[in-house]
């Protein structure tokens, strides 16, 4: 398989001599055959780069120049983006497959209109741990256990950690007062002194390998880890509430080659390409179509597509003001260095 | 004192060589986990068949290569310039290149990129890698070959001059040759350090300049693999071999 | 005789001048602006970063870094000087040892710190064989703490420390010592009342090689410390980056390269003449 892939991709570079997309995205989202079966049908090269979190895309895109032309910043990110003039307005004409996303995201909070950004993938940030913890950790509150000192990881992201911080003292993720945001920050100093490290996909390998007991993780890396050692490992939806994140793919307004990423998004719209793509990296589409070509025992996967009383708790990541944004990058800094 | 000197100096090489054979052995480890389960060469096989670490190894060696060349000759060129007369500006520079840790190079090589791509229209890529390889080599090469020119008799030169060469013709003729190992060993320095460079080259990188510390870096962060431990030895022996044959020219 | 001096100094002059000089420049500016909405920078002038540093917070970053390099250092020396006692006691065998030295530490530092990674995480083979053999039986959290990136960088620097010991060693008057000898010093007494200080050029120099590199360290302390371990290259590092406030990391940077500069000025008049 590698070696055709290999092969393919030679003559594919050969004879798509002509456009080249640049396409970053998160590390672990896409399935193998997607890029060289687009390249083989578009005759478009793609050059694939990954990153670890949304502020790593945003300090390497932000300077206009960067080189890439397609991103998938996640929801919270667009409208930042959008104000900084990094992203290109998107025409629809251009994407018939839209049709095919879940009604819930044909009007997303962050974007209505779906003007900056397709939404990809989806999913909620919890609790990933290690069946063999009793009692198992059920709320964040749990993560400052003191029996977790040295076992425990938190995600390496500001909204994340504050968010979950946040919610421990039962605020909005999303809050910009002042007030509850360094009480968010006294307790991220509270469970320092507990933490391993800050992680986030890496924490995948280490979990499945029963390094870490308890990750604060993506519902995506949790999926991904529960498959990975099988019977071992469990997530946990926190009951004071949990954020949910969607990540969109975009397009830089740097770009040159609009045209061809046009085509990258709407053949990720396809309901099979979707469908390949969850088969491959334990994800949850936004793609409605696509889950017709998923077998039953990944639909109803707990971890990926929790019942609507689950998903009730769950609260969308906001854009933050400036002014909120400077004060959060602050704290996180501050917390990050004590 | 002396077997007491001896038995020690055996624990320290063993601590400085001991992790590396380990990765070593380990990297024909059949089994991905720590028990031992028989010789197999599989993870080299896997290494191999990595289209992205072919492409970062291929660019790591190609920016290598490129700014071996440039940095060897500038830095003979300049350690000469030196060693006929001081030069407090130029021996502080280099100086300085080589006491600056690393990340305060890296980051004041963004900044300098960015701040030139405002008003000129490139970007980030193999070409600010390869200038920021340059730039650091420099001062290692100038080392090296100083040291070596230090042991060379200046009225060589003046004797050759005498006899009715230019002033180039004896450098070319007359020094050159003698510093011939030197400048050999300061290329080989000059490529390892390059091979080797994770810090600054991650922050001026850009889209298609991808190098094999950067996987490197990435795949350990995530925890390691045996394959990490198949390109670890690789890398290793490779460069090892290198470096001992910079050892040899320079003690010619 | 000059001219063809100063042609062959000018690429250099002109690359140091470009690549060292005016971004040190661009640093320095930074350093006093600040902070965009979402990164980048922009007026007004604000000293704002640099008062930042005497926040104890950060200040209790830069004690920390210092005290882990002192650390570093002080072990590299501690453990490199009898190493670099035998290799020039060594006789003809010398050049073997000293390349034994030097391999490990010229062959890719990031796979060194690496292969410290593969043997002290919690499935890694020190607590495999430590499980194994029924000394422990929970796996000991060896990684991810101070003390493994402390141990990255007396693993990572202890050859810079040895060399420059070495070479000292090597030019000593072995009629000294024997002079000492001869006047009824026992060899303890040899070694610590006339070799030791007739060392301390080499001694110096190569603590500070260990020094400056280990104070700015970042790659050791974020693999070996897991990211939690914030010393100044972590925050530089950070703040070019994820974090984008750029003025701030210009500030500590500018900090950072003042110590160096410092230290180096210091050795260059009592240590080895490199350069």
């Amino acid at each position: 398989m590698k070696r055709r892939t290999l092969l393919l991709g030679a003559v594919a570079s050969a004879c798509g001599r002509g456009p080249r997309l640049n396409v970053y995205n998160w590390s672990d989202y896409i399935a193998p055959e997607t890029v060289p079966q687009f390249e083989r049908e578009c005759g478009v090269r793609i050059h694939y780069g990954t990153y670890e979190s949304n502020q790593e895309m945003l300090a390497q895109v932000m300077s206009g120049n960067s080189g890439w032309d397609v991103v998938f910043p996640s929801g919270d990110f667009i409208e930042p983006m959008r104000a900084l003039e990094l992203l290109a307005p998107l025409d629809h004409a251009l994407l018939p497959n839209v049709s095919a996303l879940s009604p819930e995201f044909q009007r997303p909070p962050w974007d209505p209109e779906l003007r900056w950004g397709i939404p990809y993938m989806h999913g909620v940030t919890g609790i990933l741990y290690q069946r063999s913890l009793q009692p198992a950790p059920a709320s964040w509150a749990d993560l400052w256990d003191a029996r977790l000192r040295g076992r425990l990881t938190m995600l390496d992201d500001e909204p994340e950690v504050l968010g979950a911080c946040l919610k421990k003292r039962r605020y909005s993720i999303n809050s910009a007062t002042p007030v509850e945001l360094l009480a968010a920050r006294q307790e991220a100093l509270a469970q320092k002194p507990l933490l391993r490290a800050y992680l986030n996909a890496e924490v995948r390998d280490q979990a499945a390998a029963g390094d870490v007991l308890v990750a604060q993780a993506w519902a995506v890396t949790a999926a991904q880890a529960i498959a990975a050692a099988p019977g071992k490992l469990a997530f946990a939806f926190p009951s004071e509430g949990f954020p949910r994140f969607a990540d969109n793919v975009a397009i830089l307004r740097e770009s040159r080659r609009v045209e061809a990423a046009h085509r990258w998004i709407n053949y990720l719209l396809r309901p099979q390409v979707a469908a390949g793509i969850v088969m491959a990296t334990h994800t949850a589409s936004a793609n409605q179509e696509a889950l017709r070509y998923l077998p039953s025992q990944v639909r109803q996967d707990p971890v990926l597509y929790p019942t609507p009383e689950v998903l009730a708790r769950g609260e969308w990541f906001q854009a933050q003001s400036a002014a909120s944004q400077k004060l959060r990058d602050r704290l996180w800094t501050e917390i990050k260095s004590s | 004192m002396k077997r007491g000197l001896a038995v020690y100096a055996i624990a320290i090489y063993a601590f400085l060589h001991l992790p590396l054979l380990i990765l070593a052995i380990f990297s024909v480890n059949a089994s991905r986990f720590t028990a031992w389960q028989g010789f197999s060469l599989h993870w080299y096989r896997a290494m191999l068949a990595d289209r992205d670490l072919l492409e970062s190894a291929g660019n790591s060696l190609a920016i290598a290569v490129a700014s071996t060349a440039l940095s060897t000759v500038i830095g003979t060129l300049a350690a000469y310039a030196l060693w006929k007369r001081a030069s407090n500006w130029l021996a502080g520079g280099l100086y300085l290149s080589l006491v600056t840790p690393e990340i305060v190079t890296g980051v004041s090589l963004l900044a300098l990129f960015q701040w030139a791509f405002r008003y000129v229209n490139f970007r980030l890529g193999m070409h600010t890698v390869i200038l920021a390889h340059v730039s650091f080599s420099i001062a290692y090469v100038v080392v090296v070959v100083l040291a070596r020119l230090r042991g060379f008799d200046p009225a060589l030169e003046e004797a050759a001059q005498d006899l009715g060469s230019t002033e180039f013709a004896a450098f070319r003729r007359v020094t050159l040759p003698y510093l011939a190992p030197a400048v050999a060993a300061a290329a080989m320095l000059a490529f390892t350090i390059s091979i080797d460079d994770y810090v600054i080259t991650s922050l001026v990188a850009g889209v298609d300049s991808q190098t094999l510390p950067m996987v490197i870096y990435a795949m350990a962060r995530r925890g390691g693999s045996p394959v990490l431990n198949a390109v670890s030895t690789t890398i290793v022996v490779l460069l090892g071999t290198l470096v001992l044959l910079s050892e040899r020219l320079r003690r010619v | 005789m000059t001219r063809l001096r100063s042609i062959f100094a000018m690429p250099a002059a002109v690359l140091m001048l470009v690549t060292i000089a005016v971004p040190a420049g661009i640093v320095g500016v930074y350093s006093v602006l600040s902070r965009g909405a979402y990164g980048g920078v922009e007026l007004p002038w604000t000293l704002e970063n640099y008062t930042r540093l005497i926040d104890p917070l950060y200040g209790g970053i830069f004690l920390r870094s210092i005290a882990l390099a002192g650390a570093a250092t002080a072990l590299c020396i501690l453990l490199g000087f009898p190493l670099a006692l035998f290799i020039a006691r060594s006789g003809t065998r010398k050049n073997l040892y000293l390349s034994l030295v030097i391999l490990p530490f010229w062959t890719s530092f990031l796979i060194r710190l690496y292969a410290w990674m593969f043997l002290l995480r919690d499935t890694g083979l020190i607590n495999t064989v430590l499980q194994w053999l029924g000394v422990i039986h929970q796996p000991l959290p060896l990684l991810y703490n101070t003390g493994a990136v402390l141990l990255g960088l007396v693993y990572g620097f202890l050859p810079f420390a040895v060399l420059p010991i070495y070479a000292t060693l090597e030019k000593l008057d072995k009629n000294l010592l024997e002079a000492a000898a001869d006047l009824g010093a026992r060899p303890i007494a040899v070694l610590t009342r006339v070799t030791l200080p007739l060392c301390a050029p080499g001694i110096a120099a190569g603590a500070i090689l260990v020094f400056v590199p280990s104070l700015g360290t970042y790659i050791t302390s974020d693999l070996l410390g897991g990211s939690k371990t914030i010393l100044i290259g972590n925050l530089v590092q950070n703040q070019f980056t994820t974090a984008r406030d750029w003025p701030f990391g210009a500030a500590v940077s500018i900090v950072l390269m003042i110590v160096a500069v410092f230290l180096m000025f210091t050795v260059r008049r009592r240590g080895e003449e490199l350069l």
